[in-house]
């Protein structure tokens, strides 16, 4: 059962408090800090009191416990289980963890059990020793907080190859691919993992020197018209955005997304394939290329049309 | 009762938690279902979880509610937090801390000596520790067995319990923990993970990244688990049309998951008429486990055969419908056959001449392509289906949009 106590804040976050007073360390404070850091907004209400009344017996006045060790706890069946299931998954490879103890562990779902039927086709090539190598090596720079030269074949083949400083891998599930994000002269400066040649490790960096890039961003304002189930279908598509919904009227929404500029075009894309219950409103730059693209499909479909005639 | 941040029963959080984060533009008022008090209640504890991501916004209807996360921002999903506020007894949490402790190591004890050392080691520190009753004792084992915490033997006549340790090593997975815990359809399991090992420092991001299907992960469980085990279950399912409850009894199949809304389905075969449905896990309110099904490998290859022509999830019909669509490419306009051969999910690409690609698909429900076909606006030469309603439905659409957007005969470049 996933719904359980056992994995739940409350039990984590007493396991904390617990662990500092078994070694001795546990004060007022410290209690107070772990139940924030640990449980939610108004659990310091609750989990002190519970304590220092003892209505759950785990703690003594002078901050001691009676438990002989720092509380640990098993896992799971379920976390057994899930954990067997990712060693199905070919992007485990790029991992490599220690398989000891699953060995007679039931997988919680076969491969075949999820089918990601919009997902593109040219994803990732996670079983290749290359790409494997190169992701590892990210990974252990990051990990390190380590400097990189990159060196890879740009959109039109180009070769590239330039120090930089990375601080995160992007993976996209439509895309089914993985991106390096790096800073470099104070701008960001995106790798498609797939496209590298070769990474090589430099020295560590400074704090100073990791200083990603402003994300640039700007704001999309839509009218949605409520037909064909318009508003459900809009507003889990575009969920993966910062998003604010206004109700104009009864069939009438207006919605305000946050999206970065280097993703404009995909944007474009999104809003077109909703057709008429979406009317972009601004920015004026993307009304004028929508404009241009159905203006450039009448010309077409008008010429076959013309033709058939 | 006294108001709690914890929860008995997710059901309820999980329709209030969908409407704030996908919808939020309805005011107090217009949670009608529901009273004002469980509202306010509700809103709070879902403030106190998620305080973070929360919003409000006056206007003329009243105030309104709204969760929002920048997804690409975030390297833990929040949602998941709703899944760690189950509530529970003194007795729970007090026994989990005294049970562990006492089979600590190698230590394999019996009921009545698990009784003795907690009124001995733990329960005497205390001046008002209230004795525990065997009853609750053994209910605590036997659920703690199941869960896979701790494990029992006999010895002699008696039974005795330990703690079942896997030998995993933990550390080992960190980061493949941190990047299933978002990538894997049940990665809220990879969150409790998560929570074992200190400091979460994540080297990973996520693009695309859909948040919502983490209310679902009690039902996808259910789900993964009914088609592990080859059972048949029985679904109440929500129909938002009739805006009712409605029970199917079904095989389950494969669970069918968009990356471009995040929606998850469960594929599943009406075993009397052999007919496909798909189920969308966010109206699924129960599934209850039955019996194990004798046929369950004929109908899984059933699956197979149907599955090769979907274009979705529709199956509003079982024959397949003929679909070509055109388009015009300029000479340095390679990456649209690339687009083309990513994005189809099934058909093929051609090039009659070199500034032509040709797109041919044969799916259940043509209709379902058209959000697709749109994205190609601009560029469509001729678009031909069986279905005569798709060609209209996209010919109006598009008169509808040149509407929209104000014609603009001048604008072509």
């Amino acid at each position: 059962m996933l719904f359980h106590e056992i994995y739940g804040s409350y039990f984590n976050a007493v396991a904390t408090v617990l662990a500092e007073a078994a070694e001795g360390t546990l004060t007022g404070r410290k209690m107070t800090a772990i139940v924030q850091k640990a449980a939610f907004g108004e659990s310091l209400l609750s989990i002190p009191a519970a304590l220092k009344e003892q209505r759950w017996p785990l703690l003594e006045s002078d901050f001691s416990t009676p438990l002989r060790h720092v509380p640990t706890m098993p896992l799971t069946n379920l976390q057994l289980q899930w954990l067997k299931a990712l060693l199905q998954d070919p992007r485990i490879r790029l991992f490599a963890p220690d398989e000891t103890g699953l060995e007679e562990v039931e997988p919680l779902y076969a491969p075949d059990a999820f089918v990601f039927f919009d997902r593109y086709a040219d994803g990732d090539p996670f079983t290749d020793a290359h790409y494997i190598a190169c992701f590892r090596i990210i990974l252990q720079v990051l990990r390190e907080k380590r400097k990189i030269r990159v060196r890879y074949r740009g959109q039109r083949e180009t070769e590239r190859c330039y120090d930089c400083v990375p601080y995160r891998l992007e993976y996209s599930s439509k895309d089914d691919k993985f991106r390096l994000i790096a800073s470099r002269r104070g701008s960001t400066l995106t790798v498609k993992v797939s496209r590298i040649l070769s990474v090589t490790l430099l020295e560590p960096y400074t704090a100073e020197e990791l200083r990603p890039a402003e994300r640039r961003e700007d704001f999309l304002i839509l009218e949605l018209t409520d037909e064909r189930n318009a508003l459900e279908r809009v507003m889990l598509h575009f969920s993966d955005l910062e998003k604010e919904t206004e109700k104009l009227d009864e069939r009438h929404y207006r919605v305000t997304l946050r999206y970065r500029r280097e993703d404009e075009t995909e944007i474009l894309i999104r809003i077109l394939s909703f057709g008429p219950v979406l009317k972009v409103l601004e920015p004026v730059t993307l009304v004028e290329q929508i404009r241009k693209r159905l203006a450039r499909q009448r010309c077409l479909l008008g010429s076959e049309n013309a033709a058939e005639q | 009762m006294a108001y709690s941040e914890l929860i008995k029963n997710f059901e309820k959080i999980r329709g209030y938690m969908r409407e704030f984060y996908v919808y939020g533009f309805k005011s107090r008022e217009e949670y009608d279902r529901k009273s004002s008090r469980s509202y306010d209640n509700e809103r709070r504890r879902i403030e106190s979880w998620l305080g973070e991501y929360m919003s409000f916004r006056q206007n003329a209807g009243g105030k309104t509610v709204f969760l929002t996360v920048d997804n690409r921002g975030v390297s833990h999903n929040p949602l998941y937090k709703a899944f760690k506020a189950k509530s529970f007894t003194d007795n729970d949490i007090t026994l989990h801390f005294y049970l562990l402790d006492l089979l600590s190591g190698d230590e394999e004890l019996s009921i009545r000596e698990i009784m003795d050392r907690i009124s001995r080691d733990y329960l005497s520190h205390f001046a008002y520790g209230e004795e525990l009753d065997e009853s609750t004792i053994r209910k605590k084992l036997k659920e703690y067995e199941q869960l896979g915490l701790l494990e029992r033997a006999k010895d002699g006549r008696e039974l005795i319990y330990r703690r079942k340790n896997s030998g995993v090593d933990l550390e080992s997975w960190r980061e493949a923990i941190s990047f299933f815990a978002e990538a894997d359809p049940l990665g809220v399991v990879g969150s409790t993970l998560l929570d074992k090992l200190d400091g979460q420092e994540t080297h990973f991001s996520y693009k695309h990244h859909y948040l919502l299907h983490a209310l679902d992960s009690e039902i996808l469980c259910e789900l993964l688990l009914a088609i592990r085990e080859r059972r048949s279950v029985t679904l109440t399912s929500f129909v938002g049309r009739q805006n009712e409850e409605r029970e199917n009894t079904v095989f389950p199949l494969r669970i069918h998951i968009s990356t471009q809304t995040g929606r998850q389905y469960l594929l599943a075969l009406q075993t009397q008429m052999k007919r496909p449905l798909f189920f969308r896990l966010d109206n699924i309110r129960r599934v209850k486990a039955g019996p194990v099904e004798p046929r369950a490998e004929e109908y899984r290859e059933l699956a197979k055969a149907f599955s090769g022509k979907l274009w979705g999830v529709s199956t509003a019909s079982l024959e397949p419908e003929h679909l070509e669509m055109t388009i015009r490419v300029g000479e340095k306009e390679g990456y649209i056959r690339n687009r083309l051969e990513r994005e189809k999910r099934c058909g093929r690409v051609e090039q009659p001449d070199p500034h032509m690609l040709r797109f041919t698909a044969d799916v259940y429900d043509t209709m379902e392509m058209l959000p697709w076909i749109r994205s190609f606006i601009g560029r469509i030469v001729r678009l031909e289906c069986s279905n005569k309603a798709v060609e209209q439905r996209f010919r109006e659409d598009l008169e509808t949009m040149q509407g929209l957007y104000g014609g603009a005969d001048d604008a072509v470049s």
